[in-house]
């Protein structure tokens, strides 16, 4: 969830334009934005660009160009001007089959200040955790060139095979000691898991510039107030988003007034040059504007609102800007028409097909049998699906019959999926011992149940009562009454289970299948809660219950 | 309330109470007078006091109460007076203690007692000899003050004690646990002028007490009145068995939708990568998607029941957008681990499973209402379990107006107001998407729904055809909270009996 930090004087001479507060919050809609704070005292803007895949927007200078595009400021999209740079990268076989990709550029022209190295270190770092999926997909450096000597060599080393000295440190270290000592290095390590080499960006006198996508050298890859030549490198295993990073901070830094120099990626079978600008274009139709948004609009419209977009139009061919690549379907085109004509100008329409509503006839069911139960006195709880073992089984003096755990939780209070809903009665009882009782509870719910390599999931009430003389008979007659309401036979039989007291425990048959368990509370199960009141229980399959009425 | 009224309103005990009033004021009195316990009296005086018969004083006093030992000499007699019945004749100390049947102690005591009151004489040779006196004689005849002072009524007032009284206390109070002096509350009534007025009416006359069968059987209660009950009294609480809150405004939920002509789907739990987030299109490399976002299962960790021609589909579009116009996402699809199970992240899975169905119905309107799943710390604002309420409609020719106006609908429906803001959102099923703002009128604005097209890539695989859909999901849970008046999200799932009980039906 991208929320970025601007100065609000930063963007006005971004825009070239004065902007009250407000009129950025609403400009914040059109790049799918929300104001979230605005500190006048420390001329501080904040707004979260949710969910977008606009990372563009996570800069002033990208959310500036768009601003101009809507105020008919500037129309299309601008061009940089690229200087043709004397820098080579030699991307080695090496990093092929390990994080292939390489982008980088020069900008010069222009002394960096303290507020645009944030501005920087910001859309570097939202950019690599969202979009570069925390640096796996893409990671980001940035370093002063002139430290430099080119060509520099992008390649993957044996671990121990390097050793320089990591940023905010002062001793050298190989890679492996960076990995389980630099703070960066324990994590992002995940990303190298099970690589014999690792990747590293070194320039030509050998010195390594940064160990890709850890840290920097504290020597070559650290870029400071006062530099005024700054080299960017983005890598990862997309080339389509590496090159996109390199695309949105050549924009941004040519919106700074640097000038941008191209670098040449020299890979073993081909040459890139970075920033590749080249346009994409998408052929759009006119009625595709219509199927979205009901709208008719004339070609001049269409292209007005395009040019307001920022996009280039011609004969209906959109031209899409080069730090942009979230146009899969021309729809996201047609999307961003509507967004400037105004979502708030598009006509209702009211849907007019005449159609049934109905619920799932279970959920019928399961109202039924929880107004019975209400009806007998019985509070209604609702517990969290997610539970844990312990609660499941241990304290209910249970083996485990079939759970379905969660594989990295994050909590164990909440890491299996519960299999029976019975617990979370015992766990009711456990809160509220201080509470008037009798205390009478029930609970329906989804279970899930792990039967070797498949799952059965099902709809389960649990009902329980706890007072002085709670007994078996309070509890079989719930049962007894519940199926005289919807005429079905019950035969009882004996039964053993754990968690209730040995020979005031019954099992219900109906139709020859199982479909309850009732009893006394075993007090071993009532001890293990920290319990001191009797508890009669039962838990009844709702799935299968329904599944009778139906057939009968 | 009129006298006759306030006379038949009684109770058989404050009726008791009341009629000794006129000349008895004291609690203590009151209960020996008409027999009843102290609580009875108790409750009755409160009860008289509360319909203005009677005023109750209460103050603090000292006062002379009969102790343990103060009580049982009053029924056989003070030690001293039995030491001088055993000595018609001199004994030693042994003798007298047979004789009297007294404990050392008691012995000591009384020795002491009858010494100062000269009635003996104590001669210590070899063994010690005591003898009476004449006074000793006399006092014997004449009775003990002591012991008249214990037949007194207790408790005494310390205050109105006479002299000769004051002195005997002194006395006893030296004693062990004969009489003590304490400082206590004192009760007393006194009738208001209501009550002097009452007194006077026929307290006497026979009021049925209570409605019995084999009174209305009988007959009996003909002629008769029945005791006038005070209707505005307070009583006991009473807890009834009922649906728990926060499930019944989904229950109402639910019925909305029925209303609005929506069918309901429904989906498992334990959901696959497949119709979690592939089916929706969102590209396995999403953000959205890293391990720690979702709760993925141990075992089994792969579904079996994929509908494998569907997944083919999917897979199409995510690699190069399976002939809708769209370039795909363009990366090798990874076909073993759309099958991977996980928790469901989102309901939009159900509407996924719903499209792809066989059962699906065009023009149709679905909705869901579903526990879902996040990977998140729990707080007051985040629940591990949360529910979605969600669901599509799809026709043929419906675009976003349409989607504006059922916007508009849900936001009458579910917020009670007309007056809303459709801004441009991002979904990645979505194209394009919106969110719905509306300004309750009394949370102010509130964000209630996201909503958008199903992008394309979504609907031809599933459903074999593009068709418009609208997706829609509410966001219910602060609506909810607001109507049951509580400000911690945890309290929808509350465990607390007393809160169940007593929150707010709404």
């Amino acid at each position: 969830m991208p929320t970025i930090t601007f100065s609000l004087k930063d963007l006005q001479r971004l825009v070239g334009k004065k902007l009250a507060i407000g009129e950025v919050s609403e400009l914040a809609h059109y790049g799918k934005g929300d104001l979230e704070n605005y500190d006048e005292e420390a001329d501080e803007v904040k707004i979260d660009f949710g969910d977008t895949n606009l990372p563009y927007l996570w800069s002033a200078e990208g959310f500036a160009r768009l601003i101009k595009g809507i105020l008919g400021m500037q129309k299309g999209f601008p061009e940089i001007k690229l200087q043709k740079g004397d820098y080579q990268v030699i991307v080695d076989k090496s990093v092929a089959k390990i994080r292939p990709f390489i982008a980088c550029f020069a900008a010069k022209g222009q002394k960096i200040d303290e507020y645009l190295l944030k501005q920087l270190v910001q859309l570097q770092e939202k950019f690599c955790e969202t979009y570069g999926r925390r640096r796996q997909k893409v990671s980001i450096g940035l370093y002063s060139y002139k430290r430099l000597k080119f060509p520099v060599h992008y390649r993957a080393v044996e671990p121990l095979a390097v050793e320089f000295i990591p940023l905010e440190f002062k001793a050298k270290m190989n890679l492996r000691e960076m990995l389980a000592e630099h703070p960066k290095g324990k994590e992002y390590a995940w990303i190298l898991d099970g690589l014999e080499k690792y990747p590293v960006l070194i320039d030509d006198k050998n010195e390594v510039m940064s160990f890709i996508p850890i840290i920097n050298s504290n020597f070559t890859g650290k870029l400071e107030v006062g530099d005024e030549n700054l080299f960017f490198e983005a890598t990862g295993t997309d080339e389509e988003a590496v090159n996109l990073a390199a695309n949105i901070f050549a924009y941004a830094l040519h919106d700074r007034n640097f000038d941008i120099y191209s670098a040449e990626m020299k890979y073993p079978d081909r040459k890139v040059v970075i920033p590749d600008t080249k346009k994409e274009a998408v052929q759009i139709k006119n009625e595709q504007i219509n199927n979205l948004f009901g709208l008719e609009l004339k070609e001049s419209e269409v292209k007005h609102l395009l040019e307001k977009s920022r996009y280039n139009f011609r004969d209906y061919k959109v031209e899409v800007p080069a730090y942009r690549k979230d146009i899969l379907h021309p729809y996201d085109i047609i999307e961003d028409i509507g967004i400037m004509y105004g979502f708030d100008k598009i006509k209702e329409l009211p849907l007019t097909t005449f159609t049934i509503g109905s619920t799932l006839k279970i959920n019928e069911f399961i109202d039924k049998v929880r107004e019975i139960i209400a009806g007998l006195g019985y509070q209604e709880v609702m517990s969290p699906v997610l539970t844990n073992k312990e609660f499941l089984y241990k304290k209910m003096y249970m083996e485990d019959f079939g759970t379905i755990e969660i594989e990295d939780y994050m909590s164990e209070t909440y890491s299996a999926v519960r299999s029976w809903v019975l617990p979370n009665m015992m766990e009711v009882f456990s809160k509220n011992k201080h509470v008037e009782f009798p205390q009478k509870i029930f609970e329906e719910g989804l279970v899930n149940i792990r039967k070797s390599d498949s799952i059965v999931e099902c709809s389960r009430i649990a009902i329980a009562a706890s007072h002085e003389s709670a007994n078996y008979t309070e509890i079989r007659q719930v049962l007894d009454y519940v199926m005289k309401c919807f005429g079905l036979k019950c035969d009882i039989e004996e039964a053993e289970h754990n968690s209730f007291i040995e020979g005031r425990c019954a099992r219900a048959i109906v139709k020859g299948k199982k479909v309850a368990y009732l009893g006394e509370i075993n007090p071993q199960v009532l001890e293990n809660w920290n319990l001191e009141m009797p508890v009669a229980a039962m838990e009844l399959n709702l799935t299968e219950l329904f599944k009778m009425i139906k057939n009968k | 309330m009129d006298i006759k009224k306030l006379a038949e309103s009684l109770n058989p005990v404050e009726r008791k109470v009341v009629k000794v009033l006129d000349n008895f004021s004291s609690f203590h009195d009151i209960v020996k007078i008409t027999g009843l316990k102290d609580v009875e009296v108790a409750r009755a005086l409160q009860w008289l006091q509360n319909k203005n018969v009677i005023k109750i004083n209460e103050e603090q006093k000292e006062l002379v109460f009969l102790d343990e030992n103060g009580g049982k000499y009053l029924k056989y007699g003070l030690p001293e007076k039995k030491v001088l019945q055993s000595l018609e004749k001199p004994a030693g100390i042994s003798e007298l203690k047979e004789k009297a049947m007294l404990s050392d102690e008691e012995i000591a005591v009384s020795l002491g007692v009858l010494k100062s009151k000269a009635a003996i004489e104590i001669q210590k040779g070899k063994d010690i000899i005591v003898s009476m006196t004449d006074n000793g004689r006399h006092l014997l005849k004449k009775g003990f003050i002591e012991e008249q002072f214990l037949k007194e009524n207790f408790p005494r007032d310390a205050a109105s004690l006479n002299e000769e009284e004051k002195f005997v206390v002194d006395n006893l109070r030296k004693r062990k646990k004969i009489i003590k002096v304490e400082l206590s509350k004192v009760v007393s009534a006194k009738l208001t002028e209501t009550g002097k007025k009452l007194v006077k009416e026929k307290l006497d006359e026979e009021l049925i007490e209570k409605a019995t069968q084999s009174l209305i059987k009988t007959g009996s209660w003909k002629g008769k009145k029945f005791r006038r009950f005070d209707v505005k009294i307070n009583v006991p609480q009473v807890f009834a068995g009922r649906k728990q809150h926060y499930r019944r405004f989904l229950d109402e939920v639910r019925l909305k939708f029925i209303a609005l002509g929506f069918k309901e789907m429904a989906g498992p739990v334990v959901e696959s990568d497949f119709w979690d987030m592939d089916a929706l299109f969102m590209p396995q490399f999403h953000s959205a998607r890293d391990i720690h976002q979702g709760y993925y299962i141990k075992e089994p960790k792969y579904a079996k029941d994929l509908p494998e021609d569907i997944v083919k589909n999917v897979k199409a579009a995510h690699e190069n957008g399976f002939g809708t116009g769209s370039k795909g996402w363009r990366y090798g699809f990874d076909v073993k681990r759309t099958h991977r199970h996980i928790l469901r992240t989102h309901d939009t899975s159900i509407s996924a499973r719903t499209l792809a169905s066989k059962d699906l119905k065009i023009p149709g309107k679905y909705f869901q209402i579903s526990r879902c799943f996040r990977y998140d710390v729990i707080d007051s604002t985040h629940l591990p379990d949360f529910n979605q309420v969600g669901g599509f409609v799809i026709e043929e020719g419906i675009n976003f107006g349409h989607l504006k106006a059922l916007l508009r609908l849900f936001a009458e429906e579910f917020a009670e107001t007309d007056e809303i803001r459709i801004k441009p959102s991002y979904f990645p099923f979505t194209e394009p998407s919106a969110e719905l703002q509306a300004k309750h009128p009394e949370m102010g604005w509130i964000e209630l729904a996201g909503a958008g097209i199903f992008r394309p890539e979504l609907v031809k695989p599933l459903v074999g055809k593009e068709v418009p859909v609208i997706a829609w999901g509410v966001g219910l849970d602060r609506l909810a909270m607001f109507k049951l008046g509580i400000k911690d999200i945890r309290l929808l799932f509350s465990h607390d009996l007393g809160f169940l009980r007593n929150v707010k039906v709404i």
